[in-house]
């Protein structure tokens, strides 16, 4: 019953994430470029803006390092969304029986402030505190700093601190505000590892000149580490790499495989102290794994791009961790982005049209998951010093046992449904 | 000669310009707008006349694209520049400005944005391209080849707009404008690449092709190849870093 609780928050959680998307206008304001230079559509990543990620947050022609700015210029940007959203949860458990959970209204707006660039030549950070509600204190999502271009190689970066993991598709940089990537936290023991939540560690990663290749190679304590006993705490080690095909035709233009898996160990055991676990006494480490491909392409021409990205993961806990023996699950996503029109106006990209496939299944057990989202943004603005988009996403997923009934403690089936308007800006 | 294959040149030397330009293709440029639209206009302005809404506070400003003049060339001073040249700009950007590398587009991007380039400027449709100048093959940079260069640099006056030491400081430094009349400062050869590119064969073509729309003019007629890599050899001995 805890796995199945673990499964149903982790599924309710991802409503009200208004704020989990990042884009950097603070860079686009540096350099005088439109958004649309480094996104698809914000704040989808293009090939563009993974190199220039990938180079450190240099386009290495001289006008990267900061004493080249004028001193009015502050690395600083700010997204917040203020959205009106209504959710409907089946099957919800009361003191009185089962219940739909139906409310609307207008959540109050978090906010995310990111303070990023470099600090000199090949020098870089990112500094993300988000939250700011009454529901989400205020916390550093991401802080980090990296040396780039080590003994003048592209393939030798390395950085250290809280980041997100090299994923797929960016958990933190995805167009929904509504429902994450529900495959990054499934777990057949409960575990709080999240593949797209942020993790503290250390990355080597490294890239050729386009970023056609890429390779990223983590050591993390995993977000929500429980602590073991040792010189690393509940050791992770997370991989990715990349190879992409530029196949210049305009059907297929370009096209990326990838290949990721994560490996860490879990402490089982710990001392106490006033009956509470204490951090950084586990022991008996047990193992937890995943493992996957992803598929990227652009359908049609690569400016107006019909990016499709389809991502497959396995994955499995040690029972010792919880859960039923033998258990273990598989699932993944389906994403379309697509981007209709380009023009020739400032706002050259003024509409984004996405919609998402997520589905996860367990070997034995409650939990499966199955969810579609779908939306459309109008970009409002989208220029060199800020953006805003008018959003409108529908999601709605249904979580297999997830409750349970009232009177017979039957499994019922959990049906979460959201949808939401609003409006999303970036400065 | 014949005189079939007479009347032949004959025909080609009164034939007009237009009827040797290479105009852009139709339907790559179409598809060029759409890039354009996307990763160009906020400095070259959406019709390219490089008065985008970034364009007053970088520096060095954007290329007005619809003069169809290019600094940096393959081909002749005052000459058109080839598809090529055009597409080295886009893929590896300018050092020391804010024309960023597009490396990380896809090829047909960057070959269709080349063709929308050209679509802005009427010069394209109406005079031939230039053909690249010979560059011939590098020399060991020696002692010898660096001094011989130093008096190059002083035969063709290198210093009075760059300076004795090559720091862009010379004396008529302060006084340069571009076509446009916006100030323009010599490029600093003790420091960082050039804009075009850090191999001796882009100072090379450099000197021989001149940048269009400054004035730094072309040496092709004043100095040899031999003189051209000597000069190559000092100006790069005085790069500092």
């Amino acid at each position: 019953m805890m796995v199945r609780c673990l499964r149903t928050a982790a599924v309710l959680s991802i409503l009200f994430a208004f704020t989990r998307a990042e884009a950097i206008p603070a860079f686009a304001k540096k350099y005088g470029v439109s958004c649309s230079t480094c996104h698809s559509a914000w704040p989808i990543l293009n090939q563009v803006g993974q190199n220039f990620r990938d180079n450190g947050y240099q386009f290495g022609l001289g006008k990267d390092d900061p004493v080249t700015l004028s001193n009015a210029y502050v690395p600083l940007a700010i997204r917040a969304t203020g959205a009106y959203q209504y959710t409907k949860i089946t099957n919800q458990l009361t003191d009185a029986g089962n219940t739909d959970v139906k409310t609307g209204g207008v959540p109050t707006p978090g906010a995310d402030f990111l303070l990023a660039g470099t600090v000199a030549r090949n020098l870089s950070y990112l500094v993300v505190a988000a939250g700011f509600t009454s529901d989400e204190p205020a916390a550093i999502e991401s802080a980090w700093a990296r040396v780039s271009n080590i003994a003048g190689s592209s393939w030798l970066n390395v950085r250290v601190g809280k980041f997100e993991l090299d994923l797929p598709a960016s958990s933190h940089r995805g167009v929904s505000l509504l429902a994450d990537y529900a495959v990054y936290g499934a777990t057949n023991a409960g575990i709080p590892f999240n593949l797209g939540e942020n993790q503290t560690g250390v990355e080597l990663d490294g890239h050729n000149a386009n970023s056609g290749t890429r390779y990223s190679l983590s050591v993390v304590s995993p977000n929500e580490d429980p602590g073991s006993s040792g010189a690393w705490s509940s050791p992770t080690v997370y991989g990715h790499v990349q190879q992409a095909f530029d196949l210049s035709n305009t059907v297929v233009p370009w096209a990326r495989v990838g290949l990721f898996g994560a490996m860490g160990r879990l402490p089982t055991t710990f001392e106490t102290s006033g009956g509470e676990p204490m951090y950084g006494t586990g022991t008996k480490l047990k193992p937890f794994k995943r493992a996957g491909a992803d598929l990227t392409a652009i359908f049609g021409y690569p400016s107006t791009p019909f990016l499709v990205n389809a991502t497959y993961v396995y994955g499995k806990d040690d029972e010792a961790l919880g859960g039923d023996p033998g258990n273990s699950f598989q699932g993944g996503f389906v994403e379309v982005n697509w981007v209709p029109v380009s023009e020739l106006e400032y706002d050259a990209t003024p509409w984004l049209v996405f919609a998402r496939y997520d589905a996860v299944k367990y070997k034995t057990g409650p939990g499966d998951l199955s969810g579609v989202t779908a939306g459309v943004r109008r970009y409002l603005a989208l220029g060199p010093r800020a953006s805003m988009a008018l959003h409108v996403e529908f999601h709605q997923d249904k979580v297999k046992g997830a409750s349970s009934d009232f009177t017979s403690g039957d499994p019922l089936d959990v049906t979460t449904q959201a949808v939401m308007l609003g409006l999303d800006f970036a400065f | 000669m014949t005189r079939t294959r007479f009347l032949s040149l004959v025909a080609l030397a009164v034939l007009p310009a237009t009827a040797l330009a290479t105009p852009p293709d139709a339907e790559a440029a179409k598809r060029g707008a759409k890039a354009f639209g996307r990763y160009c206009i906020s400095c070259h302005g959406t019709s390219g006349d490089g008065r985008g809404p970034s364009a007053d506070w970088i520096d060095p400003r954007p290329r007005i694209l619809t003069s169809g003049t290019f600094k940096f060339r393959s081909t002749p001073s005052g000459e058109l520049p080839t598809d090529d040249d055009i597409l080295r700009t886009i893929t590896n950007g300018l050092n020391h400005t804010y024309m960023p590398t597009w490396r990380a587009l896809t090829e047909l991007e960057r070959k269709d944005l080349v063709q929308y380039v050209k679509s802005l400027s009427p010069r394209f449709a109406a005079e031939p391209q230039g053909k690249p100048v010979a560059i011939p093959p590098r020399p060991k940079f020696t002692k010898e080849l660096t001094a011989k260069g130093k008096e190059v640099w002083n035969k063709v006056q290198c210093a009075s707009c760059h300076g004795d030491g090559g720091k862009g400081d010379g004396g008529s430094a302060s006084t340069l404008r571009d076509d446009w009349g916006y100030p323009i400062t010599p490029r600093d050869f003790t420091s960082g690449p050039l804009k075009v590119g850090d191999e001796p064969e882009d100072l090379y073509r450099a000197f021989q092709t001149g940048l269009n729309g400054t004035p730094m003019p072309s040496f092709a007629e004043s100095i040899t190849p031999e003189e051209s890599w000597a000069l190559v050899a000092y100006v790069r001995s005085l790069r500092k870093d």
